[in-house]
């Protein structure tokens, strides 16, 4: 287990494929349940749930690519300090940038831009990645992790948008009739939606396994049948 | 014979922190000098907004710099740096009051502000947050609280008593402003940025206010 991580056991990697792994079979929040603060606290509208994930993925791929560059030189005492310093630095960056593209994305992100420096997953794939891997590997997994991350985001907005205010990035889905709930515009309504995406994912997960499982006995039964 | 010590750890540990914090230092200098034009000209705009929603029905603004002197000059634009205030007008040239910039560290980092205030009746009649890095859910809440803007209606500033900050639920006086609960070092700072921001400028405002008032 990583020192710096929040969560008590992440899964395994079964194979690298660092771009797949953290888009899908490692996604940071419908698998690994990380950086849990701004998938709740961003998500009540799809815009702020993809600038969030965006400015995400864009820290994760240049801390993890700046300090894969520099690993060999970080001494084992000194590494979590330097992490901290390089994505700290690539934070402001991004608050920088966000501040001159979009007032508008701005005031709404404004204040939880410098969160993303303790969110646990920027945190934790330098210190069980790329700390460890090449800087090619490296970039990826923070682009497969960040886009991962912005996927699960952009899941919960689009729930949270369409139920909370009857609209999809700001365009009116439904008739005058519709009563918006209200409610999952507010931080229970977060909860509430992110325990459906939770559900849904671990679900299907636990079907392709199964399905999986029975094949694989059907071919074992199928192999024993013809040495009998 | 004692065996030889290891070579000290320090050296290594003292060059990466060293080179690290320097790149770090150089990326943050050169986004700053790239970004700085885009983003002022980003709070301009935010400003121009401010001064609408602070000032109900305005038409017309001039905009003045404060001299060190405490004197006042027409500014052309909102380039240059130093204090400034808005006047505002409407339709008919009637003057509506003035806007006024002004900062205090807060919690996090400098709250910037603007906040509009009435010479004649010396009160300050609205508030808003320009920018900030205040917790969000605690002290971010000074720019949007619809309770604690409601102190800013009409906050008496006029001279005699400072604008001060309250606890939760025990103003009583009009020039005390009702802290946000859980978010007192930011609530506190918006206090002593208006008394020190008055204190400032309303004598200015006042030695100027015909001018002001005919927008010359």
């Amino acid at each position: 287990m990583s020192e710096i991580s929040c969560h008590p056991a992440p899964p395994p990697e079964t194979t690298d494929r660092p771009f797949l792994n953290g888009l899908w079979r490692q996604n940071p929040v419908f698998v690994m349940v990380l950086g849990m603060c701004p998938t709740l606290a961003i998500t009540n509208s799809v815009r702020n749930a993809l600038a969030m994930g965006l400015a995400t993925t864009f820290v994760m791929v240049c801390s993890n690519g700046m300090i894969s560059l520099i690993r060999k030189l970080i001494p084992k005492q000194v590494r979590i300090a330097t992490y901290i310093a390089i994505i700290a630095t690539w934070v402001t960056v991004v608050d920088y940038l966000v501040k001159a593209i979009s007032i508008d994305v701005y005031k709404a992100l404004g204040a939880y831009i410098p969160l993303i420096v303790s969110n646990c997953l920027v945190l934790e794939r330098p210190e069980a990645y790329a700390g460890k891997k090449p800087v090619g590997k490296s970039l990826l997994d923070g682009l497969g992790m960040g886009l991962g991350f912005a996927f699960a985001l952009t899941c919960l907005g689009t729930v949270r948008e369409v139920l909370g205010a009857g609209t999809f990035l700001g365009v009116p889905l439904f008739g005058h009739n519709f009563e918006p709930w209200v409610l999952f515009l507010l931080p229970p309504g977060g909860f509430i939606a992110l325990a459906m995406w939770l559900l849904t994912f671990t679900l299907w997960r636990e079907r392709k396994e199964k399905l999986r499982r029975n094949a694989q006995q059907a071919e074992l039964r199928q192999a024993m049948e013809v040495t009998s | 014979m004692t065996p030889a010590p290891p070579p000290s750890a320090g050296f290594p540990m003292v060059r990466t922190l060293t080179v690290v914090s320097l790149l770090c230092g150089l990326l943050i200098v050169l986004t700053d000098v790239n970004t700085r034009g885009r983003i002022r000209h980003n709070q301009e705009i935010i400003m121009q907004e401010s001064v609408a929603q602070l000032l109900p029905g305005i038409q017309k603004q001039i905009i003045y710099a404060i001299e060190p002197s405490g004197d006042l000059t027409i500014s052309a634009g909102l380039q240059g740096e130093g204090p400034r205030l808005f006047a505002g007008y409407d339709a008919g040239g009637r003057f509506l009051g003035v806007v006024i910039e002004a900062s205090e560290r807060g919690y996090a980092d400098v709250i910037s502000a603007m906040y509009a205030y009435d010479p004649d009746k010396r009160v300050v009649t609205g508030f808003k947050v320009i920018d900030m890095k205040e917790t969000p859910g605690l002290g971010n809440r000074i720019g949007s609280d619809p309770e604690f803007t409601s102190n800013f209606k009409a906050l008496d500033a006029s001279e005699g008593h400072p604008i001060t900050t309250v606890k939760h639920g025990t103003k009583k006086n009009p020039w005390e402003i009702d802290a946000i609960s859980g978010a007192t070092i930011s609530s506190r700072a918006v206090g002593r940025m208006l008394d020190a921001s008055v204190k400032n400028t309303a004598s200015v405002v006042a030695r100027n206010l015909d001018r002001i008032k005919r927008g010359d």
